[in-house]
């Protein structure tokens, strides 16, 4: 269970603080997923910076199963815009950086999932080496490493060409059905937080401040895509981000 | 190969330069002022055990040099990159002490240190501990933050922010730094050497021999030049092992 409670966040210091993320307050429960949409730069990335314990809240609680969070957890794992690939690791070991951070890290066999995603002969090569969408495909790879509760993603498909972001979407599904993890989703596009969101929260410009929330149960299947429901709340979500 | 044949070429048409001058200069003054590289070359060979003395030498102390700046402006630059608080206490020190020109120092580095290895070392140290500070801490601070975000979200201590992104990101350009160190090293070796009245070494060498025996000199010019190339050279080779990431492009799957 995630519970984010009435959360202001701000940054900077002094007269240059600026309000990120005022009075915004949600719950999502365990194995569900939850979308965040706004517009560019509305302050939904400092939130989830805030979940994953990067940053620490002006004011309110955000807690996972009931202790609060202040640090970077280890049943939390964050997937980054770019991936956050280091450049100067090899994939394997981008994949494995918790552990090698931490040495007593719980693996979820790290070879395992590599090969599920299909880098197992990749494994030897640098970032540099992969196109864009094997590159998301090491991020999720690490993310999944530590086998988290709960993951939570900036944007991580942006920049990706539509039907390289299709696949990879297909793939976040999927992993969420096999994993049965909480996921978070922060996104500005339509039709992603459409498709993977099961509950979506949409987001003023800054500070961000809940402005609608829409329920999209149906949500789950790769053909949801084909589903008039997906093009219903394609048009809810446009029509909240107008408002 | 290609690059091989394209090294041969550029050091011939250097050596044909070099020639042209001399023989210009020469014809000019009507005398043997300039020696040509065949000249200074053949002195190689017949002072071979000599200059390899004071080519071991200077080598040891430059590379001395550049392994004590590194090892303490490296550390440095990268911390006050990286820490605010650090960076607002050193900053200043740094732009006030930065443009002093070393060379002052060095009478009064023979005074602290005498007339040894030990001030030459000290000297060409000096001189480059600022271009590696600066240059590292520029690179510390304009680390991309997704890289330290994505550590720190795994769990990384600040120790291992430093040890996995900070040192990895900035070595590519500290490196570079080295490479320009090296040209700036033997200039101010050469300095320190011939300031030290008779001492081993081959800016000593050059000074000794640069008014009676010329075409001797030059050949220890010749080994400054080659010293130069050596340290270039184990630097690129150094670069290519530790930042083997950055020569790599992208491949498709076999």
């Amino acid at each position: 269970m995630i519970d984010v409670d009435a959360v202001t966040i701000d940054y900077g210091h002094g007269e240059q603080t600026v309000r990120a993320v005022e009075d915004v307050s949600f719950r999502l429960e365990k194995g569900k997923s939850l979308a965040l949409i706004g517009p560019s730069g509305c302050g939904k990335t400092s939130l989830l910076f805030a979940l994953a314990g990067l940053l620490h809240p002006r004011s309110g609680i955000i807690g996972i199963d009931g202790e609060e969070v202040n640090t970077p957890r280890r049943d939390v794992a964050l997937i980054l815009q770019n991936a956050g690939l280091l450049p100067w690791k090899t994939v394997w070991q981008n994949a494995n950086l918790a552990l090698l951070l931490n040495g007593d890290f719980p693996q979820q066999n790290a070879a395992e999932v590599l090969a599920h995603l299909g880098l197992d002969n990749v494994m030897t090569r640098f970032p540099a080496e992969l196109s864009e969408g094997m590159k998301r495909r090491v991020g999720i790879a690490r993310a999944l490493s530590t086998a988290p509760s709960v993951l939570l993603m900036d944007e991580p498909l942006a920049s990706l060409d539509t039907l390289t972001r299709e696949k990879i979407q297909d793939l976040f599904l999927n992993l969420w059905h096999e994993h049965e993890f909480s996921m978070i989703l922060v996104t500005h596009n339509i039709e992603e937080a459409a498709f993977l969101g099961q509950r979506i929260i949409v987001f003023t410009d800054r500070p961000a401040q809940i402005s609608a929330t829409i329920d999209n149960p149906q949500m789950g299947s790769i053909d949801f895509r084909q589903n008039p429901t997906f093009h219903g709340v394609m048009s809810q979500l446009r029509e909240a981000l107008e408002a | 190969m290609k690059r091989v044949i394209t090294y041969v070429i550029s050091i011939a048409a250097l050596l044909f330069a070099w020639e042209m001058a001399s023989i210009a200069v020469n014809v000019i003054n009507h005398a043997l002022i300039l020696p040509g590289p065949f000249d200074a070359l053949s002195q190689v060979v017949k002072n071979a055990a000599e200059l390899q003395r004071n080519f071991m030498a200077s080598a040891w102390r430059l590379i001395l040099a550049i392994a004590i700046s590194l090892a303490t402006a490296m550390p440095l630059g990268l911390a006050i990159g990286r820490e605010p608080t650090l960076d607002r206490f050193f900053s200043p020190i740094i732009y006030i002490t930065y443009p002093i020109p070393q060379v002052a120092l060095i009478l009064f580095l023979f005074v602290v240190f005498g007339t040894g290895s030990a001030t030459k070392v000290a000297m060409v140290a000096l001189a480059l501990f600022f271009q590696i500070l600066v240059s590292a801490r520029g690179a510390a601070k304009n680390i991309d933050e997704e890289y330290v975000i994505s550590v720190l979200s795994a769990g990384a201590t600040r120790w291992q922010v430093y040890r996995h992104v900070v040192l990895p990101a900035s070595l590519p350009q500290i490196l570079t730094s080295v490479r320009v160190s090296i040209g700036l090293g033997i200039a101010f070796l050469y300095i320190a050497e011939t300031r030290a009245a008779l001492g081993i070494g081959l800016g000593s060498f050059i000074n000794k021999h640069m008014l009676f025996s010329r075409d001797r000199a030059f050949a220890g010019i010749v080994a400054m030049a080659v010293l130069g190339l050596l340290l270039y050279i184990a630097v690129d080779v150094i670069e290519r092992i530790l930042c083997r990431w950055k020569y790599v492009k992208r491949r498709p799957l076999k």
